[in-house]
C-alpha cells in the first residue's frame, strides 16, 4: 500500500539557472580598453556638446547621436555624496566610507565613485577628488582599474559649476 | 459595432533581423531605429505623444533593463511611457486603445531585445508553472511539438503537409533583406532534416535571432500629414487562454478564433478570406494550420497570400516577431514592400500570438482605406 506522506509538502525548491554572456557594445567597449591606459573615454552630443561618461550612444536629454569620443581628465568635483555604515553585498570596505558622485571635469554627468585616504566627516560637495588606479600591469579594462578617488587638495569648486551635474 | 476613431500605421522601421549583433547591446540597437520611423515621417520626436515599448527583462539579463530603452527614445521632457513584458505587437493595441480614449493621437511603439546573450529556451521554459511545468524542462520547442502531435491526431495531418507550409513559407522570405534566412528550400529538402522534437524537424523551426522594431501610430488627422499612404486599422481584438497547457484543447486556438471573430466584426469584413495578404505569427507549421483554421483561412489557397515576408520560420527576433507581422502588412498595404509585393493588396490581417502553445492571441485587420466616415 502506498502511504500518503507522514508531513504535507509545504514547500517546493525551484532553483532558476539563466546564465548571459553580455556583449559591452563598440561604445562601452572603447571606454573599457581605455581605461587600461588610464584614460577616461566620454561621447560627446552632436547637438548639445554635452561629454556622457561612460558613453552614451545619444544623449537622453536632447535625442542627438554622440558620435564623438573625447577623453576625460581623471579627476573632477564631488556633485552629492552619502556615508555608509552597514555593510553592503560583495564590498569588503572598512565602515564608515563615503560614496560620492563625481562630476570629472568637462563631463555633463556623474559617476559613481569610493572616496578614500580622507576622513568621511571631512568630504563635502564641491570637494575636489582624483582618480587613483591600479598599478600598470594590474588594470584589466573594467570598473575596477580605478581602485578608489581621493581628495586632492585643491581649493572647493563653487555649487553653481556642479549643481546640473549631478 | 459604434464608430470608433481611425487610427493608422504611418511609419515602420526594423534592423535586418540577425542570429546576434557583436557590436550593440539592445538599446544602442533601437536607437537607430527610432531615428529612421521618425524621419520616414519626417518629424522630431517632440510631434509624439505617447510611448511604449516591448521587451523582456530575463531575454537580455538586465532587471529593469526596460527602462534603460527610455534613453534611446527620446524621453525628455518627461513622457508618457508604458512598458510590456509582451512582444510589441501588443504593445500596439494598449496605444491604439489610448488613442480610443482621445487622450494621444500619436504614439510611438517599440520592440527590442537580444536573444544571443541568453538562453532564450530557458526564459521561456519560465512563463510555465514552477510546480509540474516548467520543473520538467518543457521549451518552446517541446511544447510545440506537443501541439503539433495533438494537430495531427485531430486532422490527420502529416509529415508532408508541414514541410510543404515550411517550404512555402521559405520560398517567400528569400525575397526579404530583413530576414535571417534568406535561402528558399524544397518541401522535400525539409523533409530530410533531422528531427527537433518529434514530429517537429529542425527545418519546421525558426532561426531565433535579434533585432529591434519601431512602429508610429496616428489618429486621423495626424496620419495624413506624417505619411503619403497611411495604412488604416480597421478592426482589433487581443484574447488570451489559460496558461496551463492541460487545460487547453492544443489542436485547436480558442483564443485565435474569437479574437479574429471580433476583429472581422469591427473591421465589417465577413470573412478573413476577404483579405488580401495575411501575416501570421506561426513558429511552427503545425501553428500555421492552427492559427490558419482559427481564422477561417485555407492554408493551400493562392489569396489571400500568407506570409509574403517569409514569416517566422525566415526570422524569429523575439519581442518583436509581431510588430514586424504589423510592419510588413504596413509595408503591402503602402507600397513599401519590395520584391515581396502582393498584386492590388488593400486590405491585410496581422496576427500576433505570445506564450506557449499560442496562449495570448492578437488580430489586426487593416486597410488602404479609412474604416469609420
Amino acid at each position: 500500500m502506498n502511504e500518503p506522506p507522514q508531513e504535507p509538502v509545504k514547500y517546493v525548491e525551484s532553483k532558476v539557472y539563466l546564465p548571459y554572456d553580455y556583449i559591452a557594445g563598440d561604445y562601452k567597449a572603447r571606454y573599457l580598453a581605455a581605461l587600461k591606459d588610464k584614460r577616461i573615454l566620454g561621447s560627446k552630443c552632436s547637438q548639445t556638446g554635452k561629454v556622457f561618461v561612460p558613453p552614451l550612444i545619444c544623449s537622453p536629454e536632447s535625442f542627438a547621436p554622440c558620435t564623438e569620443f573625447v577623453d576625460v581628465p581623471d579627476r573632477g568635483v564631488i556633485t552629492t555624496f552619502c556615508t555608509v555604515n552597514i555593510p553592503v553585498i560583495g564590498r569588503d570596505i572598512e565602515l564608515p566610507y563615503v560614496a560620492a558622485s563625481v562630476a570629472l571635469d568637462g563631463a555633463a554627468i556623474s559617476i559613481f565613485a569610493l572616496i578614500q585616504e580622507c576622513k568621511p566627516a571631512d568630504v563635502r560637495m564641491g570637494m575636489r577628488v582624483e582618480a587613483v588606479w591600479k598599478p600598470d600591469g594590474e588594470r584589466h579594462g573594467d570598473h575596477q582599474d580605478i581602485l578608489y578617488f581621493r581628495p586632492t587638495g585643491e581649493p572647493d569648486e563653487r555649487p553653481e559649476s556642479y549643481l546640473n551635474r549631478l | 459595432m459604434s464608430t470608433l476613431r481611425n487610427v493608422a500605421i504611418v511609419g515602420f522601421a526594423q534592423l535586418p533581423v540577425v542570429a546576434r549583433d557583436e557590436h550593440r547591446i539592445s538599446t544602442e540597437m533601437l536607437y537607430p531605429v527610432v531615428r529612421q520611423a521618425l524621419a520616414d515621417c519626417g518629424v522630431e520626436r517632440d510631434a509624439i505623444d505617447y510611448q511604449i515599448g516591448g521587451s523582456v527583462d530575463y531575454m537580455d539579463g538586465r532587471p529593469f533593463g526596460f527602462v534603460s530603452a527610455l534613453d534611446v527614445m527620446g524621453s525628455w521632457p518627461p513622457r508618457q511611457d508604458l512598458h510590456l513584458e509582451m512582444d510589441a505587437a501588443f504593445c500596439a493595441y494598449y496605444a491604439w486603445l489610448r488613442m480610443q480614449t482621445g487622450d494621444c493621437d500619436t504614439a510611438l511603439v517599440v520592440g527590442h531585445g537580444k536573444t544571443s546573450e541568453g538562453d532564450p529556451d530557458r526564459v521561456l521554459n519560465l512563463q510555465l508553472d514552477p510546480y509540474y511545468q516548467a520543473p520538467i524542462g518543457l521549451d518552446p520547442t517541446s511544447s510545440c511539438a506537443l501541439q503539433a502531435s495533438a494537430y495531427m491526431a485531430r486532422t490527420g495531418a502529416t509529415d508532408a503537409d508541414f514541410a510543404a507550409i515550411a517550404a512555402r513559407n521559405r520560398a517567400a522570405g528569400a525575397r526579404n533583406p530583413d530576414n535571417q534566412v534568406r535561402s528558399a528550400a524544397s518541401a522535400a529538402e525539409l523533409q530530410k532534416t533531422p528531427w527537433a522534437v518529434e514530429p517537429l524537424r529542425k527545418g519546421y523551426l525558426p532561426p531565433v535571432g535579434e533585432s529591434a522594431t519601431c512602429m508610429i501610430l496616428a489618429a486621423e488627422g495626424k496620419a495624413e500629414k506624417l505619411c503619403d499612404r497611411p495604412v488604416w486599422i480597421h478592426g482589433t481584438d487581443h484574447r488570451t487562454e489559460m496558461q496551463t497547457l492541460g487545460a487547453r484543447d492544443l489542436s485547436r486556438s480558442a483564443s485565435a478564433k474569437l479574437a479574429a471573430e471580433k476583429a472581422l466584426a469591427m473591421a465589417g469584413l465577413p470573412r478573413a478570406s476577404d483579405a488580401d495578404v495575411v501575416e501570421l505569427y506561426a513558429t511552427t507549421p503545425a501553428e500555421e494550420l492552427i492559427v490558419c483554421e482559427a481564422l477561417g483561412l485555407d492554408a493551400k489557397a493562392a489569396r489571400p497570400v500568407i506570409n509574403p515576408s517569409g514569416g517566422p520560420l525566415c526570422a524569429h527576433p523575439i519581442m518583436s516577431t509581431g510588430l514586424v507581422r504589423m510592419g510588413e502588412i504596413f509595408r503591402q498595404l503602402s507600397g513599401r514592400a519590395g520584391d515581396r509585393a502582393v498584386a492590388n493588396a488593400r486590405r491585410g490581417i496581422a496576427h500576433a500570438m505570445q506564450g506557449h502553445c499560442l496562449q495570448q492571441n492578437l488580430v489586426w485587420v487593416l486597410g488602404t482605406e479609412r474604416r469609420w466616415s
